[in-house]
């Protein structure tokens, strides 16, 4: 019954990505079809035309399950083999420093803002 | 053989969930452990990749509703959203800039080739938006798709610690820092924090994909144009 539901609203919720995609063909904007149909999404639940009740489970399942969907790309890694065999080592570090980077200075930033707004309520 | 790899890759990725879990060791992520066990299978049963690939094709393509999904959780946060609107705005703006022009001046470091340079940009979103981000500005979206996915297993892996590392206590800043560093990877760790974590994390992964999405047409070719100069 819970899986029928799912099923339901994950194909539901595609309604929003197929109509996403037809607003792309009239809106010439470099913005991908999905995030057209997030926003859709987002106008209709808040207009109230649709029930949160009609796409949280999928919603829920989809998000919950995110990495499944990018197993297949990772396996395409074989693919590139002969090019990041060559510089794979190098580039792989690089994205390992940058990130520590990006969640270094977001944390920072984020915190240094959440601790002045908690200081100035007291 | 599209019901066969699916269920395979299925079966394997709930493996590797699971091992993760039990042993919370980062080489067991389950972005490089079921990919690796993917790989090592399909070379045993003589598939090649691409056929995978193929039969696999529409897992990968559920990313798309993947992302439309995301009007759930801005849906109902909208009133956190509303509150923290300025906090969000400017830690995710800094971030996605950090993540631009770290990722460039790096890789200009390590001299890597400017068609790898164009793909690597947009490494720091989730991969629909990184791949049109990718396409916009002249990169090879499966190299993209990489690239992102090696973000995610680092975010994941490095979060925890960066985070204990810099003392960081409140859980808008670890959650925005992990969905604006890691996208979903970071969010999918966030949701290990806690629900504020997890709300936050996903809120940074949607306005980080908006936010590089502009970079993609103001920013991002001016930075390639610039490229000779280095």
């Amino acid at each position: 019954m819970k899986f029928a539901a799912i099923v339901l609203q994950v194909l539901f919720i595609h309604v929003f990505l197929f109509l996403g995609a037809a607003l792309k063909e009239i809106i010439p904007l470099p913005i991908p079809a999905s995030m057209f149909g997030l926003i859709l999404l987002f106008l209709v639940l808040y207009l109230k035309i649709v029930k949160l009740e009609w796409v949280e489970k999928g919603a829920k399942w989809l998000m919950a399950e995110l990495l499944l969907f990018f197993v297949p790309s990772a396996v395409g890694i074989v693919n590139y083999d002969d090019i990041l065999s060559l510089q794979g080592a190098e580039i792989v570090l690089l994205i390992g420093v940058s990130t520590v980077i990006v969640l270094g200075m977001t944390a920072l930033v984020a915190e240094r803002i959440t601790g002045r707004k908690r200081g100035e309520q007291h | 053989m599209m019901i066969l790899f699916t269920v395979l890759t299925f079966i394997i990725y709930r493996s590797a969930k699971m091992i993760y879990a039990k042993t919370a060791l980062p080489v067991f992520h389950p972005l490089l452990l079921a990919p690796i066990l993917l790989i090592l299978l399909i070379k045993g049963m003589n598939v090649s990749a691409n056929h995978y690939l193929d039969a696999t094709k529409w897992l990968t393509h559920l990313l798309g509703p993947a992302t439309v999904a995301f009007a759930v959780p801005i849906y109902k946060h909208l009133p956190t959203i509303k509150k923290y609107m300025g906090t969000i705005m400017i830690s995710v703006t800094t971030g996605t800039l950090t993540a631009i022009f770290s990722t460039f001046a790096l890789s200009k470091m390590i001299h890597l080739k400017s068609d790898f340079v164009t793909s690597i940009l947009p490494r720091s979103i989730t991969t629909p938006i990184a791949i049109e981000v990718s396409k916009e500005i002249g990169g090879l979206p499966t190299l993209t798709t990489v690239f992102v996915i090696i973000t995610g297993v680092m975010g994941g892996v490095l979060g925890p610690s960066v985070i204990k590392w810099l003392s960081i206590k409140t859980p808008i800043a670890k959650g925005l820092a992990l969905g604006m560093a890691a996208h979903g990877a970071g969010t999918n760790k966030a949701m290990e924090y806690g629900e504020q974590e997890a709300t936050f994390s996903s809120l940074a992964m949607i306005f980080a994909a908006w936010i590089t999405l502009l970079w993609g047409v103001l920013l991002i070719p001016a930075l390639i144009h610039m490229e000779p100069l280095f």
